[in-house]
Parts: structure tokens; C-alpha cells; sequence
């Protein structure tokens, strides 16, 4: 590895993209903007830095080396959790799963229904952002039942539920638990399950999908921020291939 | 022309004088968009036989040992074909019934291997499909070993449902490939097995190439290949043992058999949206032992962005190409 070299991983995602700068030994800078922003991150790369990308766009944006999310999801996770036997990366546009112990993926893409997106959509009909939306199920004594695996369906059931009297802190958490109920069909049982992604910082979801597994669900700091930085770990490894 | 939908011996079609057609092997190079489906691959032929794009002087629906899917729109397009018989594989392998299949199914067709007027055109057409399937494997087993490409090897594999209409003719196409497999390169990354019904992506194995995946197993293509007879009775032994119709332990068995015969390293299970096949996923996961990516697919096309993110992906997770962590 070139002395004082730095490492940058990018995840150029559906709806944010994030940079994290490595140093060799330790995160030096991370930083997220909306997606269609990305350049303003590549405008940060500096001449000598080894950019590794990830994430939907990955191609687009000017690298030396690329790898697909799930890789480097893998690599992410290795750094605060190397025992993890599962990963779930709870993204915007879809869910991926990686079993470890077998190297098998799930994904859910088919659909909103089980991404992060069915809540942006129930926090839009709320006003509010997706966190106020989580904080008000933290909120709830009980939660509604929303049963329509369709997003679409589950906001006209949401109303419905809304004009019968039903709460609005019930119905959140009904949302939190649906959502939940759907990424849980992806996850195989084990002890060691690891939630990155954007949404995995909402308290509300990992509480229903952790109730639902029967497991506390490990969190990275920074869990929105894993697979930029398993991406600047790959352009190490690499480095120190090279 | 007798259309089939799913596999039907064409040993015993082109004996009885008739050419078969596998009505789904068009759909991958279209851009079909039926109206009403559950399965695109039998909507698109139904859509395709009730709009007159698809002409069969005869339809032979595979009612057992296929899915319900095929049977409900076999039916349906049925409407627009002036014959129709419904043949059914034994669940439980007994070649008796078989046999039995295979004499109704002479019978719809007219003549099969009786008959002294027939007895000669009968004989040749099993030997010139018999000919061809021993190209086929030895064109299989050249792709397997990775000395044949496995994009048009598959292309040829999986027309011997049907053998596109003349098996001395496809016979000469399977032959060619293998000639030119000479000059074939070779192929690197892990060695995976394609199981499952086949995708409806007409580029799947180039995606797979490009993922750095090896496929060295096409699960189907090689059950056309595998079974074949020179009589009625032969033919319903081998066909009695069709694994798609069986129960899935029988076919866990062949499946175990070849994987391990290959070396494979992962599988690619495909299954169609909404297809009963992926409820046997979890049971091939346990089964089968091997990393498995599951795919599911629905409209034909090019392989979608995500199902490639997902090979590639599954190519980084068994270490293949410079992704390989």
C-alpha cells in the first residue's frame, strides 16, 4: 500500500450517494448527498486517491475499480461485525439479503412493498419526513393490522383505517410492521443478522423486523455509510494486491 | 405442424409423420406482451395461437407433468387450433402408463411406429433423432468441460424439444457448433448450474458470461437430451423417468448426480413470476448444498439491470473476475 495514500469508496445509490475517504487504518471523511448530486462528490476525489464505486449507478461514476453492493455490503459489515452470519441492507428502491454462511442473496425489487420507499410514500401522506413517521409509531400503544402486500393497497387501507377512527400513531406502527412482515420473507434464520442501509437508522422498523425474526438485529454506526465503506476496503485489498 | 407445450417425445411426432413445434422456443426473441397472464411464457403462446400469429394443424397440451398455468391457457388456445390432445407423464414413473401415453398420443396423430406403410418413415426419423441427441451430448459435455460456448451451445440445447422442424437438418446445425468449438478459446470463472425452467431472457447466458459465471449444467435442455428410445416401449421407459413430471426428490436425485459430475461451484435457480416452481426453492436450497441465486423473471427481453446486478453479485460471491473479493 503507497504511504499516506487515501482510499475512496463511493455509493452511487438510488436515492443518496455517500463517500467514504479511508485512510488505511480508519475513516478520515464520509459524506452523503441526494443522488442526482454525485459529482459533487466525485469533485472531492483528489489526484492520487484509488476510487472503488458501488451501488446502482456504480459505472457511471469515474473509478478504478468497481464491485456490485452486495460485495461490498460484505466487506462493510467485516469491519464492526466479522462474525455476522446475515446481512439486510434495507435500501430505498429494494432489499437485499445475503446469507454469509452460504453465499446465497435474496432481493426485493419486484415491488415497493418491501422497501424503503412504502414509507416514504405513508410519510408523504402524513407530511412529515420518514424519521417523524418512525418516531410517531415509537409513539403507539398498539398498531393496526395492514395486511395488503401492495404499497398502493396499503395506503388506500391506511386511510381507510384513518377515517374508522383507528390512530394515527397505530397506524404508523401497522406501516412499520407490514413493511417488516415483508423484508422478514427474505431472511433466513440465524443468530448473527446484520441491518445496513438508509433504513435500518429507523428505530421503528428494526423493532417490528426484529420482533418479527425473534433476533436483536446488529446496527453498524453509520449504517447508511457500510457499503461506500466496504467499497474504499476493496480498493485497499486491492492496493495491497497490486 | 403439431405444436407442443412442453416437452412431448419427438421421437414419436416425427414417426407418426408429423413435425413438431415447441411453441415456447419463439418467445425469448420476441417482445410478447400478452394482455391477461399469470406465466408470460404460456400467456405468450396462447395470445400468439388465439391471434393467428401461431398456425398449428394440431396442439398437444402437456396436462401432467406440466403446470397448471400451461393446461388453463392450453385449453384456452385450444379454441384456435383445430385438434387438440392432452398427454400426461406418470407422477410416479410407472412405464406402463407411459406406454399407454404414448399409444393415445399415436393415435391422435394418426400413424406412429405401426403399420407396415409407416414402418420405414418411423424407423428413420427415430434413428435421425437419435443421431442428433448424440451430437447434442457430445456438444453438452464439450460446454461443460468449458470447450464450447455456452450461449450458443444453449441456444442449440434447448431446441431439441422439437429439433426446429428436420432432425437431420438440426443434426448438421449441432455438428457445425461442435466443429467450431475447435476454435473456441475457452471460458473462465466458477462453473454454475442453470436449473429451473429456462429464462426468459433471450441473453441470459451472455449476461451470465459477463457476471464471470461458467454455466456447465442447463437443467432442462438436458432432459431433452437425456431421454430418447427406438420403440414405443423404450421410449416410455426413458420418458417415465422425465424428472420435471416426478416428484422433486427424483429429480433432486439426477440433479445431485450431474452437479457433482460437473463441479459446480453455485446454482442459478430460475423460476418465472408467480411460477409453482419457486415454491420448491427452499427445499432445493437444503437439498442441493451448493450457493444458489434465485431468479425470477416475467416479460421476455434482455436481461433486466437488476437480475444482472444479481449474477454479477452471485460471480463476486464465488470469487469470479476482477470484482472477485
Amino acid at each position: 500500500m503507497a504511504a499516506g495514500r487515501a482510499f475512496v469508496g463511493i455509493d452511487a445509490g438510488s436515492t443518496a450517494a455517500k463517500l467514504v475517504r479511508f485512510d488505511g487504518r480508519r475513516v478520515v471523511r464520509s459524506r452523503m448527498v441526494p443522488a442526482r448530486d454525485w459529482h459533487s462528490l466525485v469533485g472531492t476525489v483528489r489526484p492520487r486517491e484509488a476510487v472503488c464505486t458501488t451501488g446502482y449507478f456504480r459505472r457511471k461514476v469515474p473509478h478504478h475499480l468497481t464491485l456490485t453492493e452486495i460485495s461490498a455490503a460484505r466487506l462493510g459489515v467485516a469491519r464492526s461485525f466479522p462474525d455476522a452470519e446475515v446481512i439486510i441492507d434495507l435500501g430505498g428502491q429494494d432489499t437485499k439479503v445475503t446469507d454469509l454462511r452460504n453465499l446465497t442473496l435474496q432481493m426485493n425489487d419486484r415491488c415497493s412493498a418491501g422497501t424503503g420507499a412504502f414509507l416514504e410514500q405513508a410519510a408523504r401522506y402524513f407530511g412529515m419526513s420518514v424519521e417523524g413517521l418512525s418516531r410517531m409509531a415509537e409513539r403507539a400503544r398498539d398498531r393496526v393490522d395492514i395486511n395488503s402486500t401492495c404499497s398502493v393497497f396499503a395506503q388506500s387501507e391506511m386511510i381507510s383505517m384513518l377515517e374508522r377512527g383507528a390512530r394515527r400513531e397505530e397506524v404508523a406502527a401497522g406501516l412499520h410492521h407490514a413493511l417488516a412482515r415483508r423484508i422478514a420473507e427474505l431472511v433466513p434464520d440465524a443468530e448473527r443478522i446484520v441491518a445496513i442501509g438508509g433504513v435500518a437508522r429507523n428505530r421503528s422498523m428494526l423493532f417490528a423486523l426484529g420482533a418479527i425474526l425473534g433476533r436483536r438485529l446488529r446496527v453498524p454506526p453509520e449504517p447508511q455509510m457500510v457499503n461506500a465503506l466496504g467499497a474504499a476496503l476493496h480498493a485497499v485489498a486491492h492496493s495491497s494486491q497490486s | 405442424m403439431a405444436g407442443i407445450t412442453a416437452l412431448v417425445p419427438p421421437e414419436l411426432i416425427y414417426a407418426a409423420g408429423w413435425r413438431p413445434l415447441d411453441i415456447n422456443n419463439w418467445i425469448p426473441g420476441s417482445d410478447a406482451r400478452p394482455r391477461s397472464k399469470l406465466c408470460a411464457w404460456t400467456a405468450s403462446w396462447r395470445e400468439a395461437i388465439l391471434g393467428g400469429e401461431l398456425k398449428l394443424d394440431a396442439l398437444v397440451v402437456v396436462a401432467g407433468g406440466d403446470c397448471h398455468n400451461a393446461l388453463a391457457d392450453g385449453q384456452v388456445a385450444a379454441r384456435n387450433v383445430g385438434r387438440t390432445h392432452y398427454f400426461f407423464y406418470p407422477f410416479d414413473g410407472d412405464a406402463g402408463y407411459m406406454e399407454g401415453q404414448l399409444r393415445a398420443l399415436e393415435g391422435f396423430l394418426g400413424e406412429g411406429l405401426r403399420g407396415e406403410r409407416a414402418h420405414d418413415r418411423a424407423m428413420r426419423a427415430l434413428e435421425e433423432v437419435a443421431a442428433a441427441k448424440r451430437l447434442g451430448l457430445r456438444l453438452e459435455a464439450l460446454r461443460s468441460a468449458g470447450r464450447a460456448d455456452p450461449g450458443s451451445t444453449f441456444d442449440a440445447l434447448i431446441s431439441f424439444s422439437d429439433l426446429e422442424g428436420d432432425p437431420a437438418r438440426f443434426g448438421g446445425k449441432v455438428e457445425r457448433l461442435i466443429d467450431a468449438s475447435r476454435d473456441f478459446r475457452g471460458t473462465e470463472g466458477p462453473g454454475v448450474a442453470l436449473i429451473g425452467v429456462p429464462p426468459i431472457y433471450r441473453d441470459f447466458h451472455r449476461a451470465c458470461a459477463e457476471a464471470g459465471l461458467r454455466v456447465v449444467f442447463d437443467e432442462l435442455p438436458y432432459e431433452f437430451l437425456r431421454l430418447g428410445g427406438h420403440d414405443l416401449r423404450s421410449l416410455a421407459r426413458s420418458y417415465s423417468t422425465y424428472t420435471f413430471a416426478r416428484p422433486v426428490e427424483f429429480r433432486l436425485g439426477l440433479l445431485k448426480r450431474e452437479l457433482s459430475r460437473r463441479k459446480v461451484r453455485g446454482i442459478i435457480h430460475y423460476a418465472q413470476f408467480t411460477c409453482h416452481h419457486l415454491l420448491e426453492d427452499g427445499l432445493l436450497r437444503e437439498e442441493l448444498d451448493l450457493p444458489m441465486l434465485t431468479v425470477q423473471g416475467d416479460l421476455p427481453g434482455r436481461t433486466p439491470a437488476q437480475v444482472r446486478l444479481r449474477l454479477e453479485a452471485f460471480g463476486e460471491l464465488l470469487g469470479a473476475g476482477k470484482g472477485a473479493i
